[in-house]
């Protein structure tokens, strides 16, 4: 390892510029997602490849939108699943998770054990069954399938991340909200709420990020074209376009965009999710 | 009921509620089912025969759940093993101090934030035959003479969705280890090395060993999330050529909702689950011994 015996200045250039190096290699199919979107499909299949686009193109994304089966739709489709499935499981999860973090309660330990239980459990072990159940509900081809099922998963989630936020308010708080007049729901929604806001940033963009990137439940319980989501649509579209590869390289820059957008705006909660996430489980 | 309790099932039941309905009895509807004959024809019956371990022996004979067990085995041993050394890797570079450190660490979590069904797509563009770019990188550095047809053929179209596989969870092996090393007290390093380690020593005598239940909770978790990808295998590969792809998962899938032997599809999600259930009992050990609850 002579490397970290280089002294001061040189060492730090040397670290950074490797770094630099390592990240660009392995973000490359990203920086190739975005280029192919902008290529015409003659260039990506010109030979040898262009690195960056000889001129650049929005005639992909331009059919994407304004082309027949525009991409609007499933679009829409997908914010209103992940938006309604956000809600539910954080009107769901957020209480819970208090109430397991707050109070005493019998069975405690075995609910928190049931919730880790379900966050690890295939999504085929419940699909056949949620189908026969959802076929006898009425509820195939709308949209409250999907966003149940992906509140499912996101529930656990923001129970197992949100808990160890309320274990950690001092329980004298909810004392004195008590004295100015609050009782245990008005102190739980103007007092804690707001206290572990940084918990509930990382949990509501898990919720929203878990059911828009969903393609099974969706495509397993929607038969109906005009109600696919982005996911179940891209699915579909790929025996159509065959070959055009910017076409659906454009449609996986609308489906990447708002977790683009999620990432760069609230990385520091992302990353803190990944762990406490999967290390406290 | 004291107030207590009454106030903490009021905040807990709903969702608990929520997931035992959805969740809790699907499971039990599933083993039901598993030991029916249900298809398209019985599937409104109410009475449906009863069939106990028919379908399971029914799928062990037609041998091919067995070839499937296999490849998932091997689907997840080898995503695992590329991740996690490549995770490790970069766990040790990022831990090291200079300026960009945590925000390139930062960065390259994105991978594993990407929708599984673009990453599929995406590498199914770069791993393809006439242009795709990975093949052209490999030819460029003389490693391959002509393109690989990696989804033709049974042997590379399994390491080609083992690649895409690793590239989503590189991140998360990392980020997991690199919260684990970032705990080692640095004064251990020094008293080491005054005391004569050196650089490879320090790592098998400190790291390792303090590091023990990161990599234990991190193989073990990689295990179960990789066990069960769907996604992007049905994207990728459908499970073809010829079955070289398919998995616990979407060997499930395809008995269920291509050929509607819904009995079928339920007993194998369960032998899926019976796998699952075994590492995760090993896991709640571990993280019970840890602390946490």
């Amino acid at each position: 390892m002579k490397v970290l015996r280089l002294s001061g200045r040189r060492r730090s250039i040397f670290l950074n510029v490797t770094a630099i190096i390592i990240s660009c290699i392995f973000l490359f199919p990203l920086y190739w997602l975005i280029i192919s979107s902008l290529k015409t499909n003659a260039e990506i299949f010109q030979s040898p490849q262009t690195l960056f686009p000889s001129q650049i193109q929005f005639t992909a994304y331009y059919d994407q939108l304004f082309g027949p089966n525009s991409i609007i739709g499933p679009f829409l489709n997908s914010l209103i699943i992940a938006t309604s499935s956000m809600i539910v499981s954080m009107l769901l999860g957020v209480p819970a998770a208090y109430g397991l973090a707050r109070f005493k309660i019998k069975g405690g330990k075995l609910f928190i054990l049931t919730f880790l239980i379900t966050q690890m459990l295939p999504a085929t072990l419940v699909l056949t069954p949620l189908f026969l159940i959802y076929k006898g509900l009425g509820f195939l081809n709308t949209f409250l399938a999907p966003i149940f099922s992906d509140s499912t998963i996101a529930i656990p989630f923001i129970v197992l991340i949100l808990r160890p936020y309320f274990l950690s308010l001092p329980k004298d708080l909810e004392d004195s909200a008590k004295i100015d007049g609050c009782n245990t729901f008005t102190a739980f929604v103007r007092i804690m709420l707001p206290l572990s806001y940084p918990g509930l940033i990382t949990a509501i963009s898990f919720a929203f990020l878990f059911a828009w990137n969903d393609l099974i439940y969706a495509m397993t319980f929607m038969n109906i074209a005009e109600m696919r989501p982005l996911t179940a649509g891209i699915y579909h579209f790929m025996d159509m376009y065959g070959t055009e590869w910017n076409k659906i390289m454009a449609y996986g820059m609308f489906l990447v965009a708002p977790v683009i957008i999620i990432f760069v705006f609230l990385q520091k909660y992302i990353v803190s999710g990944l762990i406490s996430g999967s290390v406290k489980g | 009921m004291d107030r207590e309790q009454y106030y903490g099932y009021l905040f807990v039941l709903p969702a608990l509620m929520f997931m035992l309905i959805l969740i809790g009895y699907p499971i039990i509807y599933n083993i039901i089912i598993s030991m029916q004959k249900v298809d398209v024809m019985t599937i409104r019956d109410a009475n449906r025969q009863f069939v106990g371990f028919g379908n399971y022996i029914d799928l062990f004979k037609d041998g091919l759940v067995i070839y499937v067990i296999k490849n998932t085995l091997f689907f997840t041993v080898s995503s695992i093993v590329i991740q996690f050394v490549i995770g490790f890797a970069l766990a040790l570079f990022f831990n090291i101090k200079f300026r960009l450190a945590e925000r390139l660490r930062g960065l390259i979590v994105i991978s594993w934030m990407v929708p599984v069904t673009v990453t599929a797509l995406l590498f199914k563009f770069m791993l393809s035959p006439s242009n795709g770019i990975i093949n052209d990188i490999l030819i460029f550095f003389n490693i391959i003479e002509k393109p690989i047809g990696w989804f033709i053929q049974e042997k590379t179209a399994m390491w080609g969705v083992i690649i895409a596989n690793a590239w989503i969870g590189i991140p998360f092996n990392m980020i997991l280890l690199n919260t684990g090393l970032s705990t080692i007290p640095y004064e251990l390093y020094e008293s080491a090395s005054i005391d004569g380690a050196n650089v490879f020593k320090r790592f098998i005598y400190i790291t390792i060993p303090m590091l023990r239940p990161a990599i234990l909770s991190v193989l073990i978790l990689g295990f179960i999330y990789t066990f069960k990808v769907f996604d992007l295998i049905y994207v990728m590969t459908s499970g073809g050529p010829v079955n070289a792809t398919e998995l616990l998962s979407t060997y499930s899938y395809r008995l269920s909702f291509t050929i509607y032997n819904f009995s079928q599809g339920a007993a194998v999600a369960n032998i899926l689950f019976a796998f699952l259930f075994v590492v995760s009992l090993g896991y709640l050990a571990l993280i019970n011994k840890d602390e946490v609850m």
